[in-house]
């Protein structure tokens, strides 16, 4: 019996959900609320695949318990697909092919998107750092790069 | 098959709404484990590391417990305050707190860094964790409460041990302080590891000091590691230093009488001697960065 009601407020839907103590928000996320754009890597808060944002801000999904969303706001990229800077990002990861198996590309969009609304002036090395929390085994990131910074210079 | 000796859906979990709250649940459940935003617990739990059966979690007070004040010449980091709080924080952009800058830089991943905490880096107790060297070498201090109320212990008396701190079973850290240097005063933090992204140290070192014509008026280092595996300040390395000329010579007396103090171990990250050829490295470099 899932024993803890948890209250979040999830890609702009307010949403109740019973969890149990060992959930967490990453298995909340995908299984309760079938956002699958979240996906578990390490599950060890090392590879990043599994950032969401959180009051605006980018975390791992997977070492956050469930419990610990209660009261608040959560972002996932299924949320901003219809945001136009998203756009701007997703368009320009396909003209850079930067994506090759596409397992971390949600969390490099969301962490991408994440720098070019925060900060005004983004050069390459402060996308490097930006994206520097997720893994990924295909591109060499160079790719990622490239794209992030054509949006950021528009 | 494997007997399920622990279910982790057992556990209980609490969910205190103010900090006089989580002392409450903490005097009346002796078994009862903290959890902050649960960067280090929550993968200790999930391997099976941690075994908690009571969980007190005290995410939720935020508006109590995260903060960075600066008066009367202290500065005073709320427990709860993240690592990306702290960075934000214009104090750590000056000089004498460089070795914060450069710590925080360091320190995990971007993600790691929103959710972190300043205590819970601190309570975790262990030499891979950074804040505790940097802390150490400002002479900081920290603030217990309970609900037989509140009580100073300074962070080398509180840090014991790996994964063990010097605190009774109701105490929550609810805040760490040190007195502001004055602006004479210069530091800088190293870390090395494998990789420059969510790196776990071989070695951290963290240098605090005042260089005034070339003599040490003043000098704290502390690291990960200098007797066995707890974060620890050098001391006798820093009285080694203390009123000396700082020149070529001195520096090179001071890494030998460093690698003299050091009693490290070998683990399976590195041995005992990488540790502290590096070390001795990495002095050498902070001395030169306070004698500029």
């Amino acid at each position: 019996m899932k024993s803890l009601l948890i209250k979040m407020n999830v890609n702009g839907v307010d949403r109740e959900v019973l969890v149990d103590p060992d959930d967490r928000l990453l298995d909340v996320l995908r299984d309760e609320l079938n956002l699958k754009s979240v996906k578990e890597g390490c599950g060890t808060g090392d590879c990043g695949i599994c950032t969401v944002l959180m009051d605006g801000k980018p975390v791992l999904s997977c070492i956050i318990p469930a419990f610990q969303a209660n009261n608040h706001k959560i972002v996932t990229l299924e949320g901003l697909n219809s945001d136009p800077t998203m756009q701007k990002i997703q368009q320009s990861f396909r003209k850079y092919q930067a994506a090759q198996c596409g397992f971390c590309t949600p969390a490099m969009e969301v962490v991408g998107w994440h720098l070019l609304n925060t900060e005004k002036k983004v050069d390459k090395n402060r996308i490097k750092e930006a994206i520097s929390g997720v893994l990924c085994r295909c591109t060499g990131y160079y790719d990622i790069v490239d794209a992030v910074y054509e949006v950021a210079q528009q | 098959m494997e007997q399920a000796v622990f279910n982790l859906s057992q556990i209980e979990v609490f969910q205190p709404a103010s900090l006089k709250e989580a002392l409450k649940i903490l005097n009346d459940n002796r078994d009862a484990e903290i959890i902050a935003n649960a960067t280090d617990l929550w993968p200790r739990i999930m391997n099976g590391e941690v075994k908690p059966k009571k969980l007190v979690d005290i995410s939720g007070l935020r508006s109590e417990l995260s903060y960075v004040k600066r008066e009367k010449g202290v500065i005073r980091i709320g427990a709860l305050t993240t690592i990306s709080e702290l960075s934000e924080h214009q104090f750590v952009s000056e000089k004498r707190y460089r070795a914060f800058n450069d710590a925080i830089k360091l320190f995990g991943s971007p993600q790691i860094r929103n959710r972190a905490t300043v205590g819970g880096n601190i309570c975790a107790a262990s030499s891979s964790e950074d804040l505790i060297p940097v802390f150490l070498a400002y002479d900081a201090k920290v603030k217990l409460a309970s609900v037989d109320g509140e009580r100073i212990v300074s962070l080398d008396k509180f840090v014991v041990g790996k994964r063990e701190l010097s605190k009774r079973h109701n105490e929550m850290m609810t805040e760490v302080f040190f007195e502001e240097p004055d602006d004479g005063y210069s530091s800088v933090f190293y870390k090395i590891g494998r990789r420059n992204t969510l790196i776990i140290n071989l070695v951290n070192l963290a240098v605090v000091g005042k260089v005034q014509d070339k003599r040490v008026v003043d000098i704290r280092i502390a690291a990960n590691r200098v007797k066995g595996k707890i974060p620890e300040r050098a001391r006798k390395t820093e009285e080694f230093l203390k009123g000396r000329t700082l020149d070529e010579e001195t520096i090179a007396d001071a890494q030998r009488v460093f690698g003299e103090e050091l009693s490290l171990s070998d683990d399976f990250r590195a041995s005992a001697e990488y540790r502290k050829q590096v070390l001795k490295v990495l002095l050498k470099r902070g001395l030169n960065v306070l004698g500029v």
